[in-house]
């Protein structure tokens, strides 16, 4: 059980600042995700965690220890790399015991040891066979026994699922998420892919250039986003330029796309620019419900099986998406005119950048 | 680890600069001093400038050299098209035979020539006893056929690497368009190959330019830079340093700017990864097939054939400086009666030469291909050098350097060491450098991270991830190393007579029967390794060149 505390870390690559003054504090048992777009510096901050990049200025600190003076080698990090780097003149044991022998446990403990890993990882019997032997996502099973054995302080994931094709990818999130949990270990995941960390991830940290966007749950950060950048990231929202109007005492009236929405809370003055995130999943087919609505074309459907994606168009030609359940509005057409109701506090406002 | 680096930059560099940087700025030194008096000169270039013969050798030099690059690509890009794309029976094979004229000695090649097509040729003998005289093939043509038959496969490589290196769905895609079959090889292979034909092209210009030996068995009188260089320096009668070194100078500006312009081609050889799936055999008519066969496996063989006859005339007594048809094992015995020493040389020699180069090679391959720095770059540039300096140049100005002062060298076998190992030194860091660029680096970070020390994690996990393409490397030095002939003939002493240094005085002398007794054993020791390892070395060799 180590709780991390990282404090104003800074790291510059000529002129561009891939880390620039982040803090964060990770809990003991946690399993913490650092998401964002490529060249965000998530792999960065990871790599200062693991030793295998300097760092400029700040600290990184578990429990109490500092611990960004140490060599690599010396940290008492398990990480699982994005390829497997698993050795391939190494058995799938050695592999497994790479780290034990490091560390001088005596044989007879190393076998045992290894043995209890690959049963964990569902790899019991594997031990004899060469990796050239094995599939990919049986290797990142490898890799992940060969963090585990060593029984690290902390358990870092370098984008551990981008090889894997889609079906393995959800299945292998589900064990890592239910090993970390049984081990109690805490984790640093990096992924970009904004479904998997907000399926396995205690918190995330939303970064972008350098700089930690949001910090929050799965359900806050989708939620409620701090920043058009965070609305954007995660879950594909349709963001619309408006002009705040009116605020009513309940909703701020805003002109956009040739309608009018109504947004809870006083958000802007008016006048003031903004940009509106609309979630796909907030606007709703007329269901009868009382409450606003605004009009718009049907220009294209995609049926998905368990849900439907509705393409359509807002008065004054701006293309939004709006998801619907699979089993509704069968009947609708292209060119149809729908009328869509929201409620007010699903939508977000952002001021205009 | 960056202080391994560090370390690694900075021995090599200064290796680098003592057994390389500083013969070469010696050999500069002396082509701008007025002999015997050491003034500061530009006579030495004007006498050059302004001497019939010297421009002579410049241009015979210069001539050979482009011929031979014109020939070795008319001859290597169908070889290696038709190894690409047709079905030709026995292709690994042929593939194996076609890379061999790189490592053989050329001038035994050159020799074989002369047994068979000189004065007292087996062929010209028998020819001229049926009445059908043949045309003298000492001087450009055969140093010309020389070059070619032995030079070719450096186009062979990186084009047929090229013509693999076209994803098929490129040539559908042209296909696709309405493009005819011949109209997309010349609007869409061709352009992609380009820039391997002209690095492979440009390579050969700069063998053929630097090569001591061919001009030395096929020139006769003729004047050739190379041969002239070594003369001037070595010569008992004429020998004129100043006119050696600018000479040099001279010679090393032509191979340096054509190495540039080499290098920079390859820079944009980007096709090279983007291949994903191999384009498929040509279907062709019988007819067809078979001419492509015939063509591929004619040239392959032709340019064995010396080698091969080589052989067989070494198994030949000789009378005299004629040649009987008796079997026998004179020639060996004539070898090998003076004494083994130049035998047991060659392999003693080329042993530390392939072991130091690399154990030197392999961490700056490591280093260059790892730790990019502004150091690590200069090294890399540095090492290169060696492949535009003869093996003549780089002899004499060890030699001035190593003659006195507070390191003398000269006389003993390390300064052969040095020669054959500075030579090869690039060779050795780039294949080094290309296995290191298959690792992984995780693989590495992995190790660390498990609490294995960047130091023992070189030792323990790098350097036997590395070592079947190390092996692979030490074998293609030490044979290059027991056929070394350009800068052994200058810096060879009594004690360390080598069998290229016995071959080269009986061919200059009268032993033919010694010289190819000499010949055949270089074909053997050079052979014999090489087809032990010859799988791995294909790859190597695609990847070095």
């Amino acid at each position: 059980m180590t709780s991390i505390r990282i404090k104003n870390l800074t790291r510059t690559f000529d002129t561009v600042r891939a880390v620039d003054d982040i803090s964060l504090d990770i809990k003991h048992g946690e399993l913490f995700t650092l998401l964002g777009p490529s060249g965000c510096g998530k792999t960065t901050l990871l790599r200062m965690i693991a030793g295998f990049a300097d760092v400029e200025s700040g600290s990184i600190s578990f429990d109490a220890r500092r611990i960004d003076g140490l060599p690599a080698h010396r940290r008492d990090i398990g990480m699982v790399f994005q390829n497997y780097a698993i050795f391939p003149n190494h058995t799938v044991a050695g592999n497994v015991a790479y780290g034990l022998k490091a560390r001088n446990v005596p044989a007879a403990e190393i076998k045992s040891r290894v043995d209890k890993a690959l049963e964990r990882v569902r790899l019991a019997g594997y031990g004899p066979r060469s990796p050239h032997q094995l599939s990919g996502g049986q290797l990142q099973r490898v890799a992940i026994a060969r963090a585990l054995v060593i029984e690290p302080a902390v358990l870092l994931f370098d984008e551990p699922l981008s090889n894997l094709d889609a079906q393995l990818r959800t299945e292998m999130r589900i064990e890592i998420r239910q090993l970390q949990q049984a081990l109690g270990l805490t984790a640093i995941y990096v992924t970009h892919d904004q479904e998997e960390a907000l399926a396995i991830s205690d918190r995330i940290a939303v970064l972008r250039q350098g700089k930690v966007e949001q910090v929050d749950t799965p359900e806050r950060i989708y939620r409620t986003p701090q920043t058009a950048f965070v609305a954007e990231f995660l879950g594909s929202t349709n963001m619309v330029p408006g002009i705040a109007g009116a605020f009513d005492g309940r909703n701020t009236h805003v002109a956009a796309a040739g309608t009018e929405f109504a947004v809870r809370g006083e958000i802007a003055p008016p006048g003031a620019p903004v940009l509106l995130s609309l979630r796909p999943e907030a606007l709703r087919l007329g269901d009868g419900s009382d409450g606003p609505r605004i009009q718009a074309h049907l220009t294209l459907r995609e049926f998905l099986g368990p849900m439907q994606r509705l393409h359509a168009t807002l008065p004054d030609g701006t293309q939004i998406r709006i998801s619907a359940l699979g089993a509704q509005a069968f009947d609708v057409l292209p060119g149809a005119s729908l009328a869509l109701a929201y409620d007010p506090a699903q939508i977000k406002a952002f001021p205009s950048p | 680890m960056k202080r391994f680096a560090t370390i690694v930059t900075l021995a090599a560099l200064v290796l680098l600069a003592v057994f390389l940087l500083y013969p070469l700025a010696l050999v500069l030194d002396a082509s701008i001093r007025i002999d015997g008096t050491g003034g500061l000169t530009l006579g030495n270039y004007a006498a050059i400038v302004k001497s019939r013969y010297y421009l002579g050798s410049i241009g015979n030099s210069l001539l050979a050299a482009a011929l031979a690059t014109v020939f070795a690509c008319a001859i290597g890009i169908p070889l290696a098209f038709c190894l690409a794309r047709i079905d030709v029976p026995g292709r690994a094979l042929l593939l194996t035979l076609a890379s061999l004229p790189l490592v053989l000695p050329s001038f035994v090649s050159a020799y074989a020539l002369v047994l068979l097509f000189g004065h007292a040729g087996v062929v010209t003998t028998a020819l001229r006893g049926i009445g059908i005289p043949i045309g003298s093939i000492y001087g450009l043509p055969g140093i010309v056929i020389v070059f070619t038959l032995t030079l070719y496969p450096y186009v062979v490589m990186p084009v047929l690497a090229g013509f693999q290196a076209v994803d098929a769905s490129m040539e559908e895609a042209a296909r696709n368009l309405g493009g005819s079959r011949p109209y997309v090889i010349r609007t869409v292979l061709l352009p992609i190959v380009m820039p391997a034909i002209l690095a492979g092209g440009l390579l050969v210009f700069i063998e053929a330019l630097e090569n001591f030996g061919v001009p030395a068995v096929l020139a006769e009188d003729r004047p050739f830079l190379a041969i002239d260089i070594f003369k001037l320096f070595a010569g008992e009668s004429d020998a004129n340093p100043a006119a050696a070194g600018a000479l040099s100078v001279l010679l090393i500006a032509c191979t340096a700017l054509t190495l540039l312009v080499q290098r920079h081609y390859l820079g944009k050889r980007r096709f090279s990864t983007s291949a994903r799936s191999a384009p498929a055999k040509l279907p062709l008519t019988p007819g067809l097939r078979l001419a492509a066969t015939t063509v591929s496996w004619g040239i392959v063989i032709v340019s064995l054939l010396p080698f091969a006859a080589v052989l067989m005339v070494s198994v030949l007594r000789f009378r005299g400086p004629v040649l009987t048809w008796e079997l026998g094992l004179s020639n060996y015995a004539t070898l090998l009666s003076g004494s083994y020493r130049p035998l047991l040389n060659t392999l003693t020699l080329a042993s530390i030469a392939a072991v130091a180069t690399m154990l030197i090679g392999a961490p700056i391959g490591y280093v260059v291909a790892r730790h990019r720095s502004r150091l690590s770059g200069l090294l890399d540039f540095i090492g290169m050098v060696p492949f535009a300096v003869s093996g003549t140049i780089l002899a004499i100005g060890l030699i001035i350097a190593f003659n006195s002062g507070p390191l003398v060298l000269t006389g003993g076998w390390l300064i052969l060491v040095i020669a054959y190992v500075v030579r090869k030194l690039p060779f050795a860091i780039r294949s080094s450098s290309a296995i290191v660029h298959q690792l992984d680096p995780s693989l590495e970070e992995a190790s660390i991270n498990l609490g294995v020390s960047p130091t023992t994690t070189f030792a323990t996990l790098t350097v036997p991830l590395m070592a079947s393409g190390l092996v692979g490397g030490l074998v293609l030095v030490w044979i290059t190393a027991a056929s070394e002939l350009s800068a052994t003939i200058v810096l060879y002493a009594s004690g360390w007579v080598t069998t290229t240094v016995v071959m080269y005085h009986a061919i200059e002398g009268t032993g033919a029967g010694l010289a190819a007794a000499a010949a055949a054993v270089l074909i053997l020791v050079t052979a014999i390794p090489l087809l032990l390892i010859n799988r791995r070395l294909n790859r190597q060799q695609t990847t070095v060149i």
